[in-house]
C-alpha cells in the first residue's frame, strides 16, 4: 500500500542511550541509560544494534514500557536536600527499559552492555511494527506518541489470517465506539481493501444516544480540532494526511431507527429526536416474524427452565406452519373464537367467513394465549399444547405478555405488504455501505430482539453467498448480548459470528467496559484486541494478560481518544492516538456547509 | 565516676579521641584571650569550596624478575584524587571534579621494570595501566608506602591548583579569599601558597594544654578557639590550627564529640597570622555546620563530610572492582606464561 507513510522526519534516528551493564540484559527485555540531553519517554520505539563475536549484526527493536530517573552515588531518600543545596555531589540516572518486540535475524543472543539505542524511524520503524511483514495490507490503526503511524495488518482483520476486533474500556471516557468508527473509516478510506473499496459494508448499533445518526454529515470542529491537537504534539501536518485518511464523514449511510410507538395503523414515523430526515424506520410484519421463526428472539433467557424451551421449540414451529400459505403483513387464522370482553380489548375483526385477522403483536399473543391456555374449557388445543403443563404454558404466556409493550411497534400486521417490504430493515440494501441501526430508544428486550434477528439473518445470507463483501458489525456493550454466564439465542449468534463470522466475511468490531463479563470465546477470537481506560481491578482480571504489567498500570489513566492496541504481528500492544471524528457526532456539530465555504454555499444558491 | 561513649563506632581504629601527648610548642598569634569566638557568614566573594580527598589500594604484592637476573619485591597499586566543587551559597549542584585513577607499579630500587598494560577481554571494560616507579628502601611495606606518597603528592597539587593564594606577608593583598579548599586529614609537606585548610577528623593529639582543654567542651555548634601557631617537637612543620565545634555531643558521649582541628600553613614570620587564614577560620564554622554529616547516614558524622562521604564512594568506583582487578593481573600473567 502507498499511501501509508512511516517514519517521520528523521530517517536515521539518533542515538538516545546505551544499553546498561547493571541490570541482566536479554533477548526479550533490557534497560539503557538515557544520554544527557536525550528524551525518552514511554511507548517509544527503539532500535538496537549488536555484533556477535563472528561480526554478523543482530537487531533488536522494542518499546519502551518503562522509564525512570534516579539520583545515583547518593544513599539515602533524603540526600536530594543535600543535592539540591549543592553540597553532595550526585548524577541524575535516566534509565528506561525496553520490551522487545522483534529480533532480526532470529538469534536471541542478549545485546551488550554498551550497545548504542537509538529512536526507531523509517526502515527500523517498520521493522519494530513488523510493517515489513503486512506490505500491502496495512492500514493505519493511529499515530504513536511520537506522530508516526502505527500501521495494522488488514489480514488479521478480515479474516484472511484471523479476524475480529475487540475493544475494553470504561463508558464515556475509553471512546470505544469512537475507536471503532475510526477503525472503520481506515479500513474503508486508505485503500486497503484494494480496488472495490464498496466490497465493504458495515452495520451499526447505536446503543447511546443519538451519537451515531449524523455519521454522514461533516464535523464542523474537526478542522479547529485538528489542528490545535497539530500544534500541542508538534506535528508535521494535520493527523488524518499523516494517515493518508480523507477527512470526510462516512458515505452512502442508511439510518434506520424503531417507528415511534402509537396506536394500531398510525403513521410509521421514525423515533428519533434530533435528526429530521434520512432515518428510515425499520419494522418486521406480523407474517415474517412467523415465517421467519423469530419467537425465540423475543427469550433472553431461554435456559430459565428445559420446559420453557420445549415450548417455545414447538410454537416457533406452529408459528412457520401458521404463516406459510400466503403474503398478507398480517395473519389470518380461522379456529379462534375469543370471548367477547377479548374481542372489544384486542379490537380483533373478523371476516364473514368467521376467520380472525391477527394485525397486531398484541393479537397473536391472545391468539397463543386462547391455543395454550383457554381452548376447550382451559384444556388448551392439543396440538399446541403438546405434553406440557399448564405452570410452563402460563410461564411462557406471562413472559409474552411481558415483552408485548415493547415489540408491538416492531412487529406488526397493521400495514401494507408494501409497507412491510419497505420498512424491512436491510443492510445488505444495494448502494448502502453503512447502516447505522439505532436501538437506543427501545428497552433491552426490544434491543435483544432486533440486534439478534438482524445478525441472525445477515449470518444465515452469508452462509449463503460467502465471503466476498465483508461485512463489520459493530455492537457495544457486548457483555450485555453475550454475558459469560448465561445462554440466549442472541449469544449463540454472536458466537457463531466470532467462530465462524471470520471464513464468511462477517467481522465483528465488538466492544465492551469490561471483557472478563464477556463470553470467553467471543474475546479470544479477536485477533486485534484495543483497550482504552480501564478501571484498574478489571486491568488485572486475566482477560488482560496480553497487555505486560507496566501497560495495566497504565490502561487506568488512559485519556479519551488514546488506546492500547496488541494485534498479532507485534508481540506487545502500542499506545496511539487518532483523531477527532470527521463526522458529526452530536446536532450541534453538523457542519451545515459540508466542509465548504459560506461563499460557495451562495453561489450554489444564486444559480 | 563517669562514663562516656566515643562518638565513632568500635571498629574504626583508634576511634575520634586518643589524645596522646604533644611535646611540640604552642603559640597564640591571634589573641591571648583564650574564648569562644563566633561562626561569622561565610563573605559572598567565596564562590567555590572544594572538598578533596585521596584513596589508594594495593592491588597486589609481586616479586619480579628482571631480565637483567635481578630480583627483587614489588606491588601493583592504585591511587586517586579527586574534589568535590560546591557553592557555600548553594547556588549551583555539588560536582565531582578531576576523579581519575592513576596506577603504579612500585618495585625494588635496582630493577628495570617495564610499563604494563592488562588489556580486557571485552572490549568494553577499559585498559589498566600501570607506571613503573622505583620504591625508597626494600622493606615489606615500602610498596604501600610509595603508593601512599604519590597520593599525598597528587592530593597537595590538586587543594593548591584549585584554592585561591594566601598572600606571603601583610604587604602582599593581591587576592581575596574567592575559592578555598577544604583538605581531608593533615597538611603534608611544604606549604605551596593555597587557601587550604586541612580538617582533622580525630583528637589523635591533644595539642591543648590542660588549663584550655576546657573550652573545647564548652564550644557551641559554630563556635571555635582562637587560632594558634603550632610547632612540631621536631621543630620541622609549622601550622596554624584552631579547633570548631560542629554540633553538640549527645549526652552519652564525650564533650569533645563533635569538634574538629583545622589546619593551615603558616608563614615563616611567627607573628604574621594572615587575613585569609583568619577569614577561613571565621567562616569555618558556618560552613562546616552546612557540610557536617549526619550520625545515621555516616558512622563518622560529623566529621566525617558530605561531600567526602560522596567523594569516597566515587574514588573507590573510579579505580574499578579490586576483585576484578585482581582477576585480571591473574589473567594477564597467565597469558603472559602461556597458561591460559
Amino acid at each position: 500500500m502507498t499511501n501509508l507513510k512511516l517514519g517521520g522526519p528523521d530517517p536515521a534516528g539518533a542515538q538516545v542511550g546505551m544499553v546498561l551493564g547493571t541490570q541482566d540484559v536479554t533477548p526479550v527485555s533490557f534497560w539503557f541509560a538515557v544520554l544527557p540531553g536525550a528524551s525518552v519517554q514511554l511507548d517509544d520505539l527503539v532500535a538496537v544494534q549488536t555484533r556477535k563475536p563472528d561480526g554478523s549484526i543482530v537487531n533488536f527493536y522494542g518499546i519502551v514500557d518503562h522509564v525512570r530517573t534516579r539520583h545515583e552515588g547518593v544513599t539515602f531518600d533524603s540526600d536530594v536536600q543535600d543535592v539540591v543545596a549543592g553540597l553532595l555531589p550526585a548524577s541524575v540516572s535516566y534509565a528506561a527499559r525496553v520490551l522487545v518486540t522483534r529480533v532480526n535475524p532470529e538469534n536471541f543472543i542478549p545485546p551488550q552492555p554498551g550497545d548504542g539505542v537509538r529512536h526507531a524511524r523509517g526502515d527500523d520503524l517498520r521493522m519494530a511494527l513488523s510493517a515489513d511483514k503486512m506490505g500491502e495490507k496495512a492500514f493505519p490503526g493511529g499515530l504513536l506518541a511520537d506522530g508516526q503511524v502505527l500501521p495494522i495488518n488488514y489480514r488479521f482483520v478480515n479474516g484472511e489470517n484471523g479476524g475480529h476486533i475487540n475493544i475494553s474500556g470504561i463508558s464515556g471516557v475509553a471512546t470505544k465506539t469512537s475507536y471503532a468508527l475510526f477503525l472503520l473509516h481506515a479500513i474503508f478510506r486508505s485503500g486497503v481493501m484494494g480496488a472495490g473499496a464498496s466490497a465493504g459494508r458495515a452495520l451499526i448499533f447505536n446503543v447511546k444516544g443519538e451519537d451515531l445518526l449524523f455519521l454522514d454529515k461533516r464535523n464542523r470542529e474537526v478542522e479547529s480540532r485538528e489542528a490545535q491537537a497539530q500544534a500541542q504534539k508538534g506535528l508535521s501536518s494535520h493527523r488524518y494526511a499523516l494517515m493518508g485518511l480523507p477527512v470526510e464523514a462516512f458515505r452512502d449511510v442508511q439510518f434506520l431507527a424503531p417507528p415511534r410507538p402509537g396506536s394500531a395503523g398510525a403513521a410509521i414515523v421514525p423515533h428519533v429526536e434530533q435528526r429530521g430526515e434520512g432515518v428510515t424506520p425499520f419494522l418486521y410484519s406480523l407474517r415474517e416474524f412467523c415465517a421467519r421463526r423469530m419467537l425465540p428472539y423475543v427469550f433472553v433467557d431461554r435456559n430459565a427452565s428445559v420446559n420453557l424451551g420445549f415450548v417455545i421449540g414447538s410454537i416457533e414451529e406452529r408459528l412457520y406452519r401458521m404463516a406459510q400459505g400466503a403474503e398478507t403483513p398480517y395473519l389470518t387464522v380461522d379456529d379462534w373464537q375469543p370471548d367477547t370482553e377479548q374481542i372489544l380489548e384486542e379490537d380483533v375483526r373478523f371476516d364473514e367467513m368467521g376467520s380472525a385477522r391477527i394485525s397486531t403483536f398484541a393479537q397473536l399473543v391472545a391468539y397463543l394465549e386462547y391455543k395454550l391456555l383457554d381452548a376447550n374449557d382451559g384444556e388448551g388445543d392439543r396440538r399446541w399444547v403438546g405434553k406440557q403443563a399448564p405452570a410452563t404454558l402460563q410461564a411462557f404466556i406471562r413472559r409474552l405478555r411481558g415483552v408485548q409493550k415493547h415489540l408491538t411497534p416492531l412487529v406488526r400486521g397493521d400495514v401494507s405488504a408494501e409497507q412491510a417490504a419497505r420498512y424491512r430493515p436491510d443492510p445488505l440494501k444495494p448502494g448502502v455501505q453503512t447502516t447505522v441501526v439505532d436501538i437506543h430508544t427501545l428497552s433491552a428486550t426490544a434491543q435483544m430482539f432486533i440486534v439478534g434477528v438482524l445478525l441472525r439473518d445477515l449470518f444465515e445470507h452469508k452462509e449463503r453467498v460467502g465471503r466476498q463483501d465483508t461485512v463489520f458489525v459493530v455492537l457495544d456493550e457486548l457483555n450485555k448480548y453475550a454475558p459469560r454466564d448465561g445462554d440466549s439465542p442472541i449469544k449463540d449468534v454472536l458466537l457463531d459470528i466470532a467462530e465462524r463470522g471470520r471464513s464468511l466475511g462477517i467481522i465483528l468490531i465488538g466492544a465492551q467496559q469490561t471483557a472478563s463479563e464477556v463470553e470467553r470465546r467471543i474475546v479470544s477470537n479477536a485477533a486485534i484486541r484495543v483497550v482504552g481506560r480501564l478501571d484498574l481491578a478489571e486491568a488485572e482480571r486475566p482477560e488482560y494478560r496480553f497487555l505486560p504489567q507496566s501497560f495495566r498500570a497504565r490502561a487506568g489513566i488512559l485519556q479519551p481518544g488514546t488506546m492500547l492496541v496488541s494485534q498479532p504481528d507485534v508481540p506487545n500492544p502500542v499506545l496511539v492516538n487518532y483523531p477527532f471524528p470527521a463526522w458529526a457526532t452530536r446536532l450541534d456539530e453538523v457542519d451545515d456547509l459540508q466542509g465548504k465555504k459560506v461563499e460557495e454555499v451562495g453561489e450554489d444558491w444564486l444559480h | 565516676m563517669r562514663i562516656r561513649l566515643d562518638p565513632w563506632p568500635v571498629d574504626i581504629e583508634g576511634g575520634q579521641l586518643s589524645l596522646k601527648e604533644f611535646n611540640g610548642e604552642i603559640h597564640d598569634v591571634e589573641t591571648p584571650r583564650w574564648a569562644a569566638i563566633h561562626a561569622r557568614p561565610i563573605p559572598e566573594r567565596l564562590r567555590q569550596v572544594f572538598v578533596v580527598d585521596g584513596k589508594r589500594r594495593m592491588e597486589s604484592r609481586l616479586f619480579i624478575e628482571d631480565d637483567h637476573g635481578q630480583s627483587g619485591l614489588g606491588g601493583f597499586g592504585a591511587y586517586v584524587v579527586g574534589a568535590v566543587e560546591l557553592c557555600p551559597h548553594g547556588t549551583r549542584q555539588a560536582e565531582l571534579r578531576a576523579v581519575k585513577a592513576a596506577r603504579i607499579l612500585a618495585h625494588a630500587p635496582d630493577l628495570r621494570v617495564d610499563p604494563m598494560t592488562l588489556s580486557p577481554r571485552n572490549p568494553h571494560t577499559g585498559r589498566l595501566e600501570y607506571t613503573p616507579v622505583a620504591m625508597q628502601g626494600t622493606d615489606p611495606l615500602a610498596a604501600l608506602n610509595t603508593l601512599q606518597q604519590h597520593m599525598l603528592a597528587a592530593e597537595q597539587n590538586l587543594s593548591h591548583d584549585l584554592a585561591s593564594k594566601v598572600p606571603a606577608d601583610e604587604q602582599d593583598d593581591r587576592e581575596w579569599l574567592s575559592a578555598l579548599t577544604v583538605q581531608d586529614g593533615t597538611l603534608r609537606g611544604r606549604n605551596l601558597n593555597g587557601a587550604v585548610v586541612g580538617c582533622v577528623k580525630t583528637m589523635e593529639t591533644m595539642y591543648l594544654p590542660t588549663d584550655r582543654a576546657g573550652l573545647l567542651a564548652e564550644l557551641k555548634p559554630g563556635e571555635r578557639t582562637p587560632v594558634m601557631r603550632m610547632t612540631y617537637s621536631n621543630g620541622q612543620f609549622t601550622r596554624l590550627i584552631w579547633y570548631v565545634r560542629l554540633c553538640g555531643a549527645a549526652f552519652y558521649q564525650h564533650p569533645m564529640a563533635g569538634v574538629m582541628r583545622l589546619e593551615m600553613f603558616a608563614p615563616d614570620d611567627p607573628g604574621f597570622l594572615p587575613p585569609i587564614v583568619r577569614q577561613v577560620a571565621n567562616l569555618s564554622g558556618t560552613l562546616l555546620m552546612r557540610l557536617g554529616a549526619h550520625a545515621h547516614k555516616d558512622p563518622r558524622a560529623p566529621q566525617n563530610l558530605i561531600p567526602t562521604g560522596a567523594l569516597e564512594q566515587a574514588m573507590g568506583r573510579s579505580m574499578g572492582s579490586a576483585d576484578l582487578v585482581t582477576r585480571r593481573i591473574r589473567a594477564h600473567i597467565a597469558g603472559l606464561q602461556g597458561v591460559a
